[in-house]
């Protein structure tokens, strides 16, 4: 039987990607979701989510912290928020990011997130299609997922738990995701640079 | 880190099953075409057989004028064999076309549970949904009469513009052709031996024969007085509600307002029941048919037609 190891398989993969999604909370109604980018509390989300400068942050394990507002890209619907707990917050796992390039379509994907606001709700779907961009970079990540509101901002992964995008929206029952490479520009846009230990403020 | 560690005994296996989807679709892909047959988005087509391809009935909304885009790009001029508007099927033939045909599956893979990949190329690049067969049945008859050989009723998305592509398994081989023209938008496949009879059928003849009354009819409860007086077989009859002038039950003198309780000595309950009569082989054909006319038993011998083609497609599905 290959459903006991696969049932594990996505569980370990959830409880991972688990620990690098934020529940974003901007005083409004509802709730968003968020991808912990870097170690030093740099959280990457939709810019229709993170709409006031300050924000709520609560943490996988229940942990609030506040947040403010750093970036922001209305084009491109991301945003960046700087973890301010008032001190340094112990043990934020950045998610290990992917690259859309090795997607395919068919390719197996999960999105992490608060639909609803059910709080660290997986998807599981498929790369439906990868909308083609600029210099073979996909422009978007349409996947076959059932995503509902709460969901914006949060990561969608691959097998492997690497996120490859940032679920931004729903059309004709699609998740649309902005791919990894896309938030990449964005964050080099707004001042960070990467190096070989990932993202940091510059 | 995020994924499963390597010495667990599940590490992997999402990996896996996600690299023979990605597989499944690239391989499924080369036979799923775009067809180009209506105003608005292209719909799906599965190259069957060197040079011919199926499609669904309702995606083709025109019969000229029509051509089907394939995996590499290349776009073809098709000519409409036929269409079957009772399954929902219609056959194109394509010259000079290089894909590689549909690979079909062993109709024992059709169950409940299965894995399935609904794939569909409404524009240049193929795209896919995943779930699970949700339902298998027997033999049904549309509500257009056509007989499709088992009930397959997906828990897949079937998207705008997936009408008419496969419904491919976790190898990339072809169960059915997949649907949301025949049950109100549900998603269903057609499966893949239907679709070989039907397009067998358009391939000779270019068109499915269905015999004909020319009756539109409603099932009605009979009173228990009438059904007692005129020792009727049962309490529910069929009554016209309409006949087509000229057709073959107006010519027999079938009126609207009669209620037809038998064929022969088989009593009718259900308008289904009746098109089960009219096959292909029982056309030119007499039958009697029982009625109640005003309170009166009454028989007329209807001569079974054949059902004019119809030639344009509703717009339900997609």
């Amino acid at each position: 039987m290959m459903t006991e190891p696969l049932a594990t398989a996505l569980a370990e993969l959830a409880g991972g990607l688990r620990r690098s999604t934020v529940e974003v909370r901007t005083g409004g109604a509802g709730v968003g979701s968020g991808v912990i980018w870097t170690a030093d509390g740099v959280v990457v989300t939709n810019a229709h989510v993170a709409r006031s400068d300050v924000t709520t942050l609560v943490l996988w394990d229940g942990r609030t912290v506040s947040g403010r507002v750093t970036a922001r890209d209305r084009r491109r619907d991301l945003a960046t928020i700087a973890i301010t707990g008032g001190g340094i917050v112990d043990g934020l796992r950045p998610a290990t990011i992917g690259h859309p390039s090795t997607l395919r379509t068919g390719d197996l994907v999960v999105a992490l997130g608060n639909p609803l606001g059910v709080a660290g709700a997986l998807a599981l779907g498929i790369v439906h299609a990868l909308e083609p961009g600029h210099a073979g970079r996909p422009r978007w990540i349409r996947a076959d997922i059932r995503l509902a509101p709460g969901n914006s901002g949060g990561p969608l992964a691959d097998a492997q738990g690497r996120v490859v995008g940032v679920n931004t929206m729903i059309a004709g029952g699609l998740g649309i995701a902005v791919p990894v490479t896309t938030v990449a520009r964005f964050l080099s846009d707004a001042g960070f640079r990467h190096d070989a230990t990932g993202w940091r403020a510059a | 880190m995020a994924g499963p560690s390597i010495d667990s005994p599940s590490a992997g296996v999402l990996e896996s099953l996600s690299n023979d989807l990605a597989g499944a679709v690239e391989r499924a892909g080369h036979f799923v075409v775009a067809i180009h047959a209506r105003r608005r988005i292209p719909a799906s087509g599965i190259h069957w057989r060197p040079g011919i391809i199926v499609a669904a009935h309702h995606t083709i909304q025109r019969d000229e004028d029509i051509t089907v885009t394939i995996a590499d790009g290349t776009s073809l001029a098709a000519t409409l064999v036929g269409r079957d508007p009772t399954t929902d099927l219609a056959v194109l033939r394509v010259d000079g076309i290089t894909a590689p045909v549909a690979r079909l599956a062993d109709a024992s893979g059709v169950r409940v549970g299965a894995l399935g990949l609904a794939l569909g190329r409404p524009g240049p690049a193929i795209t896919a949904s995943l779930g699970v067969i949700s339902a298998v049945g027997g033999e049904w008859r549309t509500w257009h009469g056509g007989m499709i050989d088992r009930f397959v009723r997906l828990d897949i998305s079937i998207y705008d513009g997936f009408s008419g592509g496969p419904l491919v398994d976790a190898a990339g081989r072809v169960l059915g052709l997949d649907t949301s023209g025949l049950s109100r938008g549900a998603a269903l496949a057609i499966p893949a031996s239907t679709v070989n009879r039907v397009a067998d059928q358009l391939l000779t003849t270019g068109r499915i024969a269905r015999g004909y009354l020319g009756l539109g009819m409603q099932p009605v409860r009979l009173p228990g007085g009438l059904v007692e007086r005129l020792r009727l077989p049962n309490d529910i009859g069929l009554m016209v509600v309409s006949a087509e002038a000229g057709g073959p039950a107006d010519r027999a003198g079938v009126l609207i307002g009669d209620i037809l309780v038998a064929v022969g000595d088989t009593p009718v309950a259900d308008p289904a029941e009746l098109l089960a009569m009219l096959g292909p082989d029982q056309i030119g054909k007499a039958i009697s048919v029982r009625l109640v006319r005003g309170g009166e038993p009454t028989s007329v011998s209807i001569t079974i037609g054949e059902r004019p083609q119809q030639q344009r497609s509703s717009r339900r599905g997609r």
